[in-house]
C-alpha cells in the first residue's frame, strides 16, 4: 500500500543539505517520491509501507546529521 | 542524571555540544602553540578539535560526494584535510570550528524563520465542547463532525469552522484575517477555527474540523508558497550546481600554477556559495510568513518578486473600493406613486442576480405591506398572502437580462386594471435599465427625468429608469458607500509613486463622482466611449462590461507592471490577466485563495499598500543579499590572491556574510 508521511527538520543549515537528505531518502527501498524543502523544513515521503517504514526514514535523516520531528 | 537522560540531552543538543567542545579544544591547542615546548601537544589537540568539529561535516561531505552533489561541506572537508596534510593544524581547526559554529547559528536562526507559522498553528484549540445526545461533551477538536453543534464560551478559541446558530459575540479574527478589530457575529454568521470568542457564548454548527478548516488551508497554502522557488532562486540554484565544481577546478589550477597549497585551500573555503544560495529563500520565507500573519496570502516567491515591481494598481469599484452593499437611496415616481415604481421594478428584477436587482428587491420587500393602498394594483391577487414583516414580490411572467444594461420583463396583471397598450398579451412590459438600454429601444426620456438622473449621478449614485409600456414612470437611485479606508489607501499608493486606476461598469458621471470621492487624482474631462480612450494615469475607466475589464488590464500591462484588485470571483478573469491578481475578502472563498496571486483574507483595503510595500522591501532585500554575497566573494578572492586573506580569516568572513544575509532576510519578519 502506498502511504504518505511528513516530517519536520528544523535544523537544516544550508539548501544543499536539504538536497542531500532528499537524495538519501529517495535511495531507500520502497520510497516512491521524496520532497525536502529547505525553506520550511518539510519532508514529504511517498512510500510502499510493505517495504519501508518510518523508523528507517528517521534513521536516514539522523544519519545525515539532522533531527526529524513528526509533522 | 541517569545514562538515559544524558543520552537524550546529548542527542538534543548534539550540535551545540560539538561546537563547544571543538571550540574549547581549538582555544587550548592555540594557546599551547605559543609555548614552543608543547608544539606536539598543541598539534594533537588542534587535530582533535578538527576531528570533533569536522566529523559530521565530513560525513555529510561523504554523502554529498556519493550522491554526486558537490556541496559546501565537501569544500570545507577538502580544505581541512588539505590543511592537516600540509601541517597547518591551526588553520584546519579554525576552519572546522568556524564552519561548525556558523552552521549551528544558521540552523538556529532558520528554525526561527521556519517557526513563523507555528504561532498560527497553535491558535487552534485541541478540544471542543460539543452537544451530543443532549449532553455537553468535551472531545478532541479534530473529531468533531460536520453538522455537530459546538459550544464556545466567552474567552475561548473557536475549535472548528462553522456557522453561528445561537448567541451573539465579538470575535477576534486576527489569526485568520489579520484584522485587529473584533468582528460582530450573530445567527447565521460564519466563524473560523482559531479565532477568539471575546464576549458572549456561541453555539456553532460545524462545517469543517481538523485539517479541513480555513486556518489549516491557509497554513498549507503559505507553506506551499514558501517552498515554491522564485525565478531568482532557481537561477542561483542552477548557477550553484556549476559553481562548486568550478571552485574546485580553480583551486587545483591555482595550485598547479603557484604551488601554494594554502592559497588553493583558501580558495576552496571562500568559494563556498553560502550567502548566495541562502539569501533569497530566507528573504522570501520571512516575507511570506509576515504577510500570512497580517492576513495576506502570497502564492509564492515568484509572485512576491513580481509584486515588488508593481507600478500601477487597478481597482474594481464595486465591492472593492465600495462596501459592495448597494442600497436604494431614492425612488422617484414621475406621474406614478413612488411605491408603485419600486414594486414594478422589483417584479421585473426578481429573477435577476445582479447586485442592483438585489437592492431593488430588498427595498421593495422592506416596505411595509401596502396591499390596502391603491398604489399597488400591480400585486397579483392570487399570490401567497402578504406576510406582516416581509412583503412578497410576485414573479414576472418572463424576463430577459441585457448584460450591462438592464432587464426587460413581462407581467400580467390579474383581473381588472392594467392591461398593455397593445393588448396582445394582456400584460405589461416593464423595462428597468440605464440610458443605453432606453436609447436602444427608442424610449424617450423626458427632460425632467434626465435632469433628475444627472443630479443623482453627480453624487455617485447609480440610477435606473423604470419603463412601463414604453413610458418612463420613474427612477430608482442606488448607492454603494465607499469604504472608509479607500481615500487613505489611494493616497498612500500614490505617495509611493504607484499609479491607481478605477474600473467600473458604472457610467461616466457616476464613475467620476466616485473616483473624486476616493481621491483618484488627475481626472480628465472626456466624452462617452471612455474604455477606448488612450490610457491615462491616476484615472478611472467607466462603462466597462465585465469582459472589457480584462482588456483594459491587458492594455495597462503594456506600459506597467499592473496589479488588479477585485473580489476573486466576478473579477477572476481580470485578476488572472493582471501581473499580480489581488483578491479581497478571501477568507470564506477557497477559489479566490487558489487563483489569486495574493489574497487578502479580510475586506481590508489597508492591506494593499502594506502588501505592495512588503513586496518591494522583499525585492530589495533579495538584491541586498545577492549583492552582499557577491561583494564578499569578490573582496575575499582579491584578498586571497594578494595573500591578505588566510584560510581562517576567509572562513570567518564567509560565515559572517552568511549570518549577515540571514539576519537581513529576517528583518522582513518584522516589516
Amino acid at each position: 500500500m502506498s502511504e504518505t508521511t511528513q516530517f519536520r527538520v528544523m535544523d537544516f543549515d544550508c539548501p544543499s543539505c536539504a538536497s542531500t537528505v532528499e537524495r538519501a531518502l529517495s535511495k531507500r527501498e520502497g520510497v516512491d517520491e521524496v520532497e525536502v524543502h529547505y525553506s520550511t523544513g518539510r519532508v514529504e515521503i511517498e512510500y510502499d509501507d510493505s517495504v519501508a517504514d518510518l523508523a528507517t526514514f528517521e534513521q536516514t535523516i539522523e544519519n545525515q546529521g539532522y533531527t526529524p520531528q513528526p509533522a | 542524571m541517569d545514562t538515559q537522560s544524558v543520552k537524550q540531552y546529548y542527542r538534543k543538543h548534539r550540535k551545540a555540544i560539538i561546537v563547544a567542545v571543538s571550540g574549547l579544544l581549538y582555544a587550548s591547542g592555540w594557546t599551547l602553540g605559543y609555548v614552543s615546548a608543547f608544539d606536539t601537544a598543541s598539534a594533537a589537540i588542534l587535530i582533535l578539535a578538527a576531528i570533533v568539529g569536522g566529523y559530521d561535516i565530513a560525513k555529510t561531505a561523504y554523502h554529498e560526494v556519493t550522491s554526486r552533489t558537490l556541496g559546501i561541506k565537501t569544500l570545507v572537508t577538502l580544505a581541512a584535510v588539505g590543511a592537516i596534510a600540509i601541517g597547518s593544524y591551526w588553520e584546519a581547526a579554525a576552519v572546522v570550528f568556524l564552519f561548525a559554529l556558523g552552521s549551528y547559528l544558521e540552523g538556529r536562526t532558520m528554525r526561527k524563520t521556519r517557526n513563523a507559522l507555528e504561532e498560527l498553528l497553535e491558535m487552534t484549540p485541541d478540544t471542543a465542547t460539543v452537544r451530543r445526545d443532549g449532553e455537553q461533551k468535551e472531545v478532541p477538536a479534530r473529531e468533531v463532525e460536520a453538522g455537530e453543534i459546538v459550544i464556545v464560551k466567552p474567552g475561548e478559541k473557536i475549535p472548528v469552522d462553522g456557522d453561528v446558530v445561537e448567541g451573539e459575540s465579538a470575535v477576534n479574527q486576527a489569526p485568520v484575517t489579520g484584522e485587529s478589530a473584533p468582528v460582530h457575529k450573530a445567527d447565521g454568521d460564519e466563524v473560523y477555527a482559531g479565532t477568539i470568542n471575546q464576549e458572549g457564548s456561541l453555539e456553532v454548527r460545524t462545517t469543517g474540523s481538523g485539517t479541513d478548516t480555513t486556518l489549516q488551508r491557509i497554513i498549507q497554502r503559505v507553506e506551499a508558497a514558501q517552498e515554491a522557488q522564485s525565478k531568482t532562486e532557481s537561477i542561483i540554484d542552477r548557477f550553484a550546481k556549476y559553481y562548486t565544481p568550478g571552485v574546485i577546478a580553480l583551486s587545483i589550477g591555482a595550485y598547479a600554477v603557484t604551488q601554494n597549497a594554502i592559497l588553493s585551500l583558501t580558495l576552496l573555503v571562500i568559494g563556498c556559495p553560502g550567502a548566495l544560495v541562502i539569501g533569497p529563500p530566507v528573504s522570501i520565507v520571512s516575507a511570506i510568513g509576515n504577510a500570512a500573519r497580517n492576513g495576506v496570502l502570497m502564492k509564492g516567491g515568484e509572485h512576491l518578486e513580481q509584486a515588488g515591481k508593481i507600478d500601477l494598481v487597478a481597482f474594481d469599484k464595486t465591492g472593492t473600493l465600495t462596501k459592495g452593499e448597494t442600497t436604494v437611496a431614492d425612488v422617484e415616481g414621475f406621474g406614478v406613486a413612488d411605491d408603485e415604481v419600486l414594486e414594478l421594478a422589483a417584479i421585473a428584477e426578481k429573477k435577476s442576480e445582479h447586485h442592483l436587482a438585489d437592492a431593488i428587491v430588498a427595498a421593495a420587500q422592506d416596505r411595509p405591506t401596502a396591499a390596502a393602498d391603491g398604489g399597488t394594483a400591480a400585486v397579483r391577487a392570487d399570490t401567497e398572502p402578504a406576510s406582516t414583516d416581509a412583503h412578497s414580490i410576485p414573479d414576472p411572467d418572463d424576463f430577459d437580462v441585457v448584460a450591462g444594461k438592464g432587464v426587460i420583463a413581462h407581467y400580467e396583471v390579474s383581473g381588472e386594471a392594467g392591461g398593455s397598450s397593445d393588448g396582445s398579451d394582456g400584460g405589461w412590459e416593464i423595462v428597468v435599465g440605464n440610458r443605453k438600454l432606453l436609447d436602444e429601444r427608442g424610449i424617450d426620456i423626458p427632460d425632467e427625468v434626465a435632469e433628475y438622473v444627472r443630479e443623482r449621478e453627480d453624487r455617485g449614485e447609480t440610477v435606473v429608469h423604470i419603463v412601463r409600456d414604453e413610458a418612463v414612470i420613474g427612477t430608482i437611485a442606488m448607492r454603494d458607500e465607499l469604504r472608509e479606508a479607500a481615500p487613505g489607501v489611494i493616497d498612500q499608493l500614490q505617495d509611493a509613486g504607484i499609479e491607481t486606476v478605477m474600473l467600473t461598469g458604472d457610467n461616466e458621471r457616476v464613475a467620476a463622482a466616485v473616483a473624486r470621492e476616493a481621491g483618484f487624482t488627475g481626472l480628465q474631462e472626456r466624452g462617452g466611449e471612455a474604455a477606448t480612450q488612450e490610457v491615462g494615469i491616476d484615472d478611472y475607466r467607466a462603462e466597462l462590461l465585465p469582459e472589457d475589464k480584462q482588456d483594459v488590464v491587458e492594455g495597462l500591462r503594456e506600459d506597467h507592471t499592473a496589479a488588479m484588485v477585485g473580489d476573486g470571483i466576478n473579477d477572476a478573469p481580470s485578476l488572472a490577466t493582471a501581473d499580480v491578481g489581488i483578491a479581497m475578502g478571501a477568507a470564506g472563498t477557497d477559489t479566490a485563495i487558489e487563483t489569486a496571486d495574493m489574497a487578502l483574507m479580510a475586506d481590508d483595503l489597508e492591506r494593499i499598500p502594506y502588501a505592495v510595500k512588503l513586496s518591494k522591501a522583499t525585492r530589495w532585500n533579495i538584491y541586498e543579499n545577492v549583492g552582499l554575497a557577491v561583494l564578499t566573494v569578490t573582496v575575499l578572492l582579491a584578498g586571497v590572491l594578494t595573500s591578505y586573506v588566510t584560510l581562517a580569516l576567509g572562513m570567518l568572513v564567509h560565515e559572517a556574510s552568511v549570518l549577515a544575509v540571514i539576519a537581513n532576510g529576517m528583518r522582513l519578519l518584522r516589516h
